[in-house]
């Protein structure tokens, strides 16, 4: 039997991320005088929905699933959110996403409400030492998208890949809520291959956004990219995007992490090349001419900037003191904590919140689901101009908020996001 | 004194539920399906306070299982409604359906709620919004609610209503327990008290009991217990004792139920009735008799008083009145135990009568109503009497044994989606 590799991320995953979320919320409501009646509203969630559901599993036995969908606020519009396969699922993790992704999108001012979701199980075999095989997954995924199907559609709930879901996961989730309508249905999930109703730029609208906001921030901060030192937790997609975009305006890109470990090299790495190792291997171990290291000293390598694209919970209250990067991106959702948030701001490091780093994939999210609804599907300078204008404007947005009422950028984002939200939920008023 | 853990509802009900899983043989794949709900639904609500004010609550839904027919259970409000409750409720359901063998799976719902400290106002706008938030969850084929602790007909008709104007349309089948002029059924209100006494009736021919004059003791007088007590005398038997919260009555002569009811009526309680001793509700348990039916609240016998409660039969008109360890003592002693999703099945069944004249929009009289209640249970009891005596097993264990074995036998046939 081989042994489960239990991952340095998951053990140090631990503060409730309810409480982070919740955190963050209240700052902002605080320093907006939010009122007693919207504060009990906006700082809940609406619904979760918990399902336990069968599969049949390759050796013929059923196994029984837990997973779960939370939808903290329609008044926007239709709730969009990630769902995630991960033995770390859970109610309070799965809540604060869809917290969080309100404000995301109030922030850029999109039509959509909060949700997340995800299925308690474990794709790759890392608590298990077994991975799902592909019919396991699928078979997951088809009822998965069932159970929950009484609260997800294009003009309810939005669902879009997160952490683990392949292009094939996405596809067999609209496969199945299309089949069950008799008809095809595209907006129902976003992050389609662009076959079956998906939008250009979908690999590399992460990176785009955050190249965008670091760049915009070093403009701020008077920083010169080229020649700045780079470090990437989380080499998926997001990170391997924003590597190379930073590389291309001249950065050197020292180190770069993902599941299989880390790697650093002073002299820089080329992150094409690192891709190609890394889909040719599997793995980033022993890629030439670098040096392994442990993700907790990835984050703490002296550097220019740190861009966070792996899981939450990365920058807590320990680690926060010895984190030397002069401008930190959130790519990932949530990953650093309020008392992390505290220590970084007193040491003067810049830091640009999730929901602007990240504030790109929530874009192409909704534009395709705008395109699915039109059926009728822009290029991809269209596409591009479009979300640059978008990250860029919400980014000035954000920096004039923080600097009227001298808060730092998460709260400034937050601000303007409840602010949209709870202007929403006075309008609509209290039914019946 | 005996001290034992405090488990919460849901313990207990996958405790029960592995027990007959165990006896019965049934494969680990469906264990791990049937002994967890199926969904749950989470919902935190704004209410409008006539004072101006909002209020945040938290309510729940819970469907079990609907492997063979929508989900169907109360909502009740209350302060102590924990989603644990929630879950065991639902689990009760789905085995009381199967148990009487209705085309329903279980579910259940509640808010946490005081509700007397709300004004008509608010208790109408808590519920249309819990009914708006629950909704897509709810539906004539979907999830059938009803009412429960501290929920009546208004508060359907509410529930009904909303929904009906979400969809444009009646949609009387939504829920049961509605008041008459508005889909409800005929019947409803007596059917568990009702059903109660078909099942004593049933049990004593079994066990060659004459009912004439015989000595019986109904805990509880609320709807289950009078009408149990209405029922009983009219098929002979003495109604020796009576109670209610306030303390119980004692007349080994034989009390006039009907003459009780009258009283209650005028002064809300049992306790000073005419020409009768008073006893309290841990003595009334213990009383000599024949017939005894608890229809107050859950955990009335337990391992310190059963050995001392040696009626013929007990049937459990209200929900959980024996623990686990007072039904080993009583089987022990012989006591023939009628377990609760058993005799008080006919509220469902009436439930389900209700939903059938809706779907149907055709409504049957009280007769023809009543009479197919008597059908449903006297097989229900015969089917759990049957398997009782056949495996010498409890009634109560029996009785688990033949819902799960409906339900997985459903789930079976319908095989694992997709």
């Amino acid at each position: 039997m081989t042994v489960p590799m239990i991952r340095e991320e998951i053990k140090t995953a631990s503060p409730n991320l309810w409480d982070v979320a919740f955190t963050q919320f209240t700052r902002a409501a605080d320093v907006m005088e939010l009122e007693d009646s919207l504060r009990l509203i906006l700082g809940n969630v609406k619904r979760v929905l918990t399902v336990n559901f069968p599969v049949k599993m390759s050796n013929g036995r059923t196994q029984v699933f837990t997973g779960y969908r939370a939808h903290h606020n329609v008044n926007m519009g239709p709730a969009r959110g990630g769902i995630r396969y991960h033995p770390n699922v859970n109610v309070d993790q799965t809540s604060a996403f869809a917290m969080l992704n309100t404000w995301r999108a109030a922030v850029v001012n999109v039509p959509f409400g909060g949700s997340a979701g995800g299925v308690v199980c474990d794709p790759r075999g890392q608590r298990t030492g077994r991975e799902m095989t592909a019919r396991e997954l699928e078979n997951l995924t088809r009822r998965f998208t069932t159970e929950i199907e009484l609260i997800i559609g294009p003009q309810s709930d939005i669902l879009v890949p997160e952490v683990n879901i392949t292009p094939e996961i996405v596809a067999w989730v609209m496969d199945t809520y299309s089949m069950h309508h008799g008809h095809t249905v595209t907006g129902v999930i976003t992050g389609k291959p662009l076959a079956i109703g998906g939008s250009a730029l979908r690999d590399e609208a992460g990176g785009l956004g955050v190249k965008l906001v670091v760049e915009q921030a070093a403009r701020l901060r008077g920083m010169k990219l080229n020649g700045a030192t780079v470090v990437i937790q989380g080499f998926g997609n997001t990170g391997s995007n924003a590597a190379a975009f930073l590389h291309e305006l001249g950065a050197l890109v020292i180190a770069v992490s993902d599941v299989t470990g880390a790697i650093v090299s002073n002299a820089g790495l080329d992150p094409l090349d690192v891709e190609r190792y890394r889909l040719l291997n599997r793995t980033l171990e022993n890629y030439p001419n670098s040096e392994p290291l442990t993700e907790a000293e990835l984050l703490e390598l002296p550097c220019d900037i740190l861009v966070m694209a792996g899981l939450e919970s990365q920058i807590n209250a320990s680690n926060a003191p010895r984190i030397r990067a002069k401008l930190i991106a959130e790519a990932a959702n949530l990953p650093t904590t309020p008392e992390a948030d505290d220590i970084l701001r007193e040491r003067g490091t810049f830091l640009i919140p999730d929901l602007l780093a990240n504030a790109a994939s929530m874009m192409l999210s909704y534009f395709e689901w705008v395109q699915d609804l039109q059926s009728f599907f822009w290029t991809e300078e269209e596409t591009r101009d479009r979300l640059r204008r978008v990250v860029t404007d919400a980014f000035e947005n954000v920096v004039e908020t923080s600097e009227r009422f001298h808060v730092d950028l998460r709260t400034a984002g937050l601000m303007i996001a409840i602010g949209r939200v709870a202007e929403a939920t006075r309008l609509r008023g209290i039914y019946p | 004194m005996l001290t034992l853990e405090k488990r919460s509802p849901y313990e207990i009900a996958q405790e029960q539920f592995d027990l007959a899983a165990e006896f019965m043989g049934l494969e680990e794949d469906l264990r791990a399906i049937l002994r967890v709900p199926k969904r749950e639904l989470t919902v935190n609500f704004p209410v409008r306070m006539d004072d101006g004010t909002v209020k945040s609550f938290i309510g729940f839904r819970v469907q079990h299982n609907n492997a063979r027919g929508p989900g169907k259970g109360g909502i009740r409000y209350h302060p102590d409604v924990s989603l644990d409750e929630v879950r065991a409720l639902a689990m009760w359901m789905t085995w009381k359906c199967g148990v009487v063998n209705i085309p329903f799976g279980g579910a259940k719902g509640g808010v946490v709620v005081d509700p007397t400290e709300l004004s008509l106002r608010e208790l109408e706008n808590l519920t249309r919004r819990f009914a708006t938030e629950i909704s897509p969850l709810l539906g004539a084929d979907g999830d059938i609610p009803a009412p429960d602790v501290n929920t009546n007909q208004q508060i359907m008709a509410w529930l009904m209503d909303t929904i009906s104007m979400h969809h444009g349309h009646l949609e009387s089948a939504i829920t049961t327990g509605k008041p008459l002029g508005l889909g409800g059924s005929l019947g409803r209100s007596d059917a568990t008290g009702r059903g109660v006494s078909f099942t004593v009736a049933q049990a004593a021919k079994f066990l060659g009991l004459d009912l004439d004059d015989a000595p019986t003791v109904v805990q509880g007088f609320g709807n289950v217990g009078s009408i149990s007590a209405l029922m009983l005398h009219d098929l002979g038997c003495k109604i020796i004792a009576v109670s209610d919260v306030n303390g119980g009555i004692y007349n080994p002569n034989g009390i006039d139920p009907h003459a009780v009811v009258k009283h209650m009526k005028k002064t809300r309680t049992v306790v000073d009735f005419p020409g009768v001793e008073r006893v309290t509700n841990e003595e009334l348990l213990e009383l000599p008799c024949d017939i005894l039916v608890p229809a107050a609240l859950e955990e009335q016998i337990t391992g310190m008083n059963a050995p001392r409660i040696r009626p013929k039969i007990i049937a459990e008109g209200a929900n959980g009145p024996t623990t686990p360890e007072a039904d080993k003592i009583l089987y022990e002693n012989g006591v023939f135990v009628i377990p609760d999703i058993l005799a008080n099945a006919g509220g469902v069944t009436v439930s389900y009568f209700e939903w059938v004249q809706d779907l149907q929009s055709f409504f049957w009289d009280e007769d023809e109503i009543n009479k197919r209640l008597k059908q449903v249970m006297d097989a229900s009891f015969h089917a759990v009497n049957e398997r009782a005596q056949a495996h010498k097993i409890p009634l109560r264990l029996a009785a688990n044994i033949l819902a799960i074995e409906r339900v997985a036998e459903a789930t079976r046939l319908r095989g694992i989606y997709p």
